[in-house]
């Protein structure tokens, strides 16, 4: 069947990538997020039919939480799985908090997004704005957050610069990483 | 900001991924929790007379109760990672349970007639699963706070598999300060006190596991 072979196409080209990805490849993880995002636009645009203006802004939330729980996947479950299982959870989360009970009649699982046009998987407009809500969070996380993963300093540099110590910078990026999510949540 | 370049800044000095994300914050919950329903039973209800260790009876509380935390230390693990299986985790927690019924059963059935209410019932029946629940709370607690950081997408389950586990450190920590050593009274009133903490973690499950 080909919906199958194209499924599996999508693990075998992301399996590679994400396990290097996982084991520290910063390109490698940039280059498996990006397909990521594209399969998860197919997954969500599918699902989403009466929410179209909400795509993207779920598909950032859904980045965000998987790149949060990447220590959650284990190399004996697809990747595919693992990411279309958050997918999934951040739709059903979405739905609860619009308390559209009547979207849960929307079939989830037995729908074939996989032969969606190329086209129609391209990033689309979104109505949150991420950098607005960065621009909230505590000034240590957000300072740490700016340094390493906007400014692109290494850890180390950051240290550095700001006099906390490595193991602080760390700290500070992945609870300010956390906080976000929470504020994308709560923004919804 | 546009996805791509959230994706840039993902992973951009993400290093590598976190190792055995669920055990690092599963294993102090329970660590944390078992010191707590221990130190509540030994100060709160008192300790039993030493010569209770001599009785089998009291080794088969410890057994069932480390071996059932040990399935459902397990089973909430798995739930709290997407897509992960947790058939097998689920049935060994099930297992541990059934082969405790079986042998409390078979103790009662060889049990002379006239004896058996008194092996069901013991002294304390009505206090015991009360006394289970209460010195299983501190772990229901560190088990929701470890899942909460974690990500499960069945709340309910992962929230039923925590409170069995608390449940099963509630009945290991009560071991020591409970009299009873009849397999039957185990059976049904040390599972009834894991069942009511299972129950109160599925209630409030979906409320905390939210991510």
């Amino acid at each position: 069947m080909p919906e199958d072979a194209q499924r599996d196409s999508f693990e075998a080209g992301l399996k590679p990538l994400w396990d290097r990805a996982q084991a520290g490849d910063e390109a490698a993880y940039r280059e498996a997020l990006a397909r990521i995002a594209q399969r998860l636009r197919a997954y969500l645009r599918r699902r989403m039919q009466s929410l179209p203006d909400d795509l993207e802004d779920l598909v950032q939330e859904s980045l965000l939480a998987l790149h949060l729980q990447r220590g959650t996947h284990h190399p004996s479950v697809p990747v595919s799985h693992w990411v279309l299982a958050i997918a999934r959870h951040k739709l059903v989360d979405l739905w609860r908090r619009r308390g559209r009970q009547d979207a849960l009649h929307d079939p989830l699982d037995e729908l074939d997004d996989t032969r969606m046009p190329q086209a129609v998987a391209d990033e689309g407009p979104t109505q949150r704005d991420l950098s607005r809500l960065l621009a909230t969070l505590p000034a240590a996380q957000q300072q740490a957050i700016v340094l390493t993963k906007i400014e692109g300093l290494s850890v180390a540099e950051a240290s550095q610069r700001t006099g906390a110590s490595v193991a602080a910078i760390k700290v500070q990026v992945h609870r300010g990483l956390k906080r976000l999510a929470e504020l994308v949540r709560k923004d919804a | 900001m546009n996805t791509e370049d959230l994706i840039t800044m993902l992973a951009r000095q993400a290093g590598p991924a976190p190792r055995a994300a669920a055990a690092r914050r599963l294993a102090p919950a329970l660590a944390a929790g078992t010191a707590l329903g221990l130190a509540g039973a030994l100060v709160f209800m008192g300790p039993v007379p030493a010569a209770l260790f001599a009785e089998p009876g009291l080794w088969l509380k410890l057994v069932y109760s480390a071996a059932l935390a040990a399935a459902a230390v397990w089973w909430a693990a798995r739930l709290a990672r997407p897509a992960a299986a947790t058939a097998v985790p689920g049935r060994a927690a099930l297992a541990v349970v059934a082969a405790v019924l079986a042998l409390g059963g078979l103790t009662l059935v060889i049990t002379p007639a006239g004896s058996r209410l008194a092996a069901l019932l013991g002294s304390s029946w009505a206090a015991c699963p009360g006394n289970v629940l209460s010195l299983s709370l501190p772990t229901l607690a560190g088990a929701l706070w470890a899942l909460r950081g974690l990500a499960p997408t069945r709340p309910r389950l992962a929230g039923w598999a925590a409170g069995v586990l608390a449940g099963a450190v509630g009945a290991f920590s009560y071991a020591f300060a409970c009299p009873e050593i009849s397999p039957a009274f185990v059976a049904v009133w040390y599972t009834l006190g894991i069942g009511l903490s299972g129950a109160l973690g599925a209630l409030i499950g979906p409320r905390v596991l939210r991510w």
